[in-house]
């Protein structure tokens, strides 16, 4: 995101908005406010401070970004659709489809880091080191996900060289593992995160037992491990014939 | 992963918070699915919910019930959030009647959604966990301020705006329910809950110190 100086009055209505706080003040040789510029290091391209619409002269001005800094705005845009996923936002369909897709079958846990939120960004290069880390365990990272096709060597959790200083507000690792390997990823997660300089939050998926208990919940309680009492259900209505699906 | 999975709160003010959603599976159901999502919001729209959104349109505080309605495509994910149990119930009970064969998810207090479930006859297919969040924990703001701000999945909604708020409703430029809807238009999934948001703030504005202006 860039702000013609030649239009911005230096309201600053746009700053409250940025996701990164990257909309700063220039000033004057006497320190008094002129005009309103965006850090585009820091910026990750979200977008939100031009459709907010709070600038009276529209200076705000979204750029199209050639390879890599396009990544920025695919990632952190809500409204961008990947082309790989065709799904809008960061990530998969995951659970969400599970009822059609059969996607995490019992026995298995889907995992993800997702980079960056809440809210503090995260650069590839951060991203690269949780890939890494976790690659080491043997885990395969979801195919679908846009994130995962920007690794280099998908065994090693290399990534393209060429994004690693890019920023996003936030990318999502994503991977399907055995029951037995939430502890060891869990824990391999907690040790990287020492040694990065964003944040990630985790989730962690299953298909419900046909007692319709949630093995995860019983390996995370087993191994005293926290989770949130707050999580997503897919309640299992959805099927092949829609309803109206057949109407032209 | 997930955009309504991480809303951070205490048991006390996240059980004012339940968001209902609906998509369906590329490559499988999407196809003429439309239709079938359109329902699925007419039906919500009959209990009270605080939001209601399609993130190809956006939320009810950007645009109008109708537009999202009509402008659902067979790629959507629409959404409505609900403060209120029983409306999440009976919402839930007639969606299972409807049998519109897309995929339907719950966000909210697990405990609380399986006990709707149950009363509505639907049993839980797949359930996700949010683990908490790792890393450079200063980087984060206040924890009061993420309760607000992790109402937006896609981290649309700023700290910054939040404080700004905040600022706002303590020199009363603004009401804590204007404050609210406010803080939920840069939502465009329509996934904030502005009533939340609203008491939320009423409690911060008590005791909220600003450094800054």
């Amino acid at each position: 995101m860039q702000i013609d100086a030649n239009k911005c009055v230096g309201c600053g209505q746009c700053r409250p908005f940025c996701t990164m706080g990257v909309i700063n003040f220039t000033r004057s040789g006497k320190g008094t406010k002129v005009h309103c510029y965006v850090d585009e290091d820091e910026c990750v391209d979200c977008g939100i401070c031009y459709r907010a619409q709070v600038c009276p002269v529209d200076a705000l001005h979204q750029p199209l970004y050639g390879w890599p800094r396009s990544i920025r705005g695919t990632f952190s845009n809500p409204l961008a659709e990947h082309k790989e996923t065709r799904v809008p936002g960061r990530g998969t369909e995951e659970m969400k489809t599970n009822d059609i897709t059969n996607r995490f079958k019992r026995g298995f846990a889907g995992m993800a880091a997702e980079m960056g939120r809440p809210g503090t960004g995260a650069r590839m290069r951060e991203a690269e080191k949780v890939f890494m880390a976790l690659a080491k365990l043997g885990v395969e990272f979801e195919p679908n996900n846009p994130l995962t096709g920007l690794l280099k060597d998908k065994t090693t959790g290399e990534m393209n060289p060429e994004v690693l200083n890019e920023k996003v507000l936030s990318a999502i690792i994503e991977m399907i593992i055995p029951l037995d390997k939430v502890i060891p990823v869990l824990e391999t997660m907690e040790r990287v995160a020492e040694e990065i300089n964003t944040v990630f939050s985790i989730d962690l998926v299953a298909r419900t037992d046909e007692d319709f208990s949630v093995p995860t919940a019983r390996i995370m309680n087993e191994n005293d491990k926290w989770f949130s009492i707050n999580g997503k259900i897919n309640l299992g209505l959805g099927h092949m014939n829609v309803k109206g699906a057949g109407v032209k | 992963m997930s955009h309504t999975l991480h809303r951070r709160g205490t048991e006390a003010n996240l059980q004012q918070d339940y968001i209902v959603f609906s998509m369906t599976a590329k490559g499988f159901n999407e196809v003429n699915s439309r239709y079938a999502l359109q329902e699925f919001l007419r039906i919500l729209d009959k209990y009270e919910h605080v939001n209601m959104g399609d993130m190809k349109t956006g939320g009810k505080f950007l645009v109008n019930k109708d537009q999202i309605i009509n402008n659902v495509a067979d790629t959507s994910i629409v959404h409505a959030v609900f403060s209120d149990r029983k409306q999440l119930r009976d919402a839930l009970k007639e969606l299972k009647e409807a049998d519109l064969g897309v995929s339907v998810i719950v966000s909210g207090i697990v405990e609380h959604v399986e006990q709707a479930c149950q009363e509505a006859g639907i049993d839980p297919h797949t359930v996700e966990y949010s683990v908490g969040i790792r890393g450079k924990l200063a980087r984060i703001p206040e924890d009061e301020l993420l309760e607000i701000t992790t109402m937006c999945g896609h981290g649309m909604v700023s700290q910054h705006l939040v404080r700004q708020m905040l600022l706002d409703l303590k020199r009363g430029k603004r009401t804590a329910q204007e404050a609210g809807e406010y803080l939920a238009t840069p939502c465009v999934c329509g996934v904030f809950n502005p009533q939340r948001a609203q008491r939320l703030l009423e409690e911060l504005a008590e005791v909220w110190c600003f450094d800054e202006v």
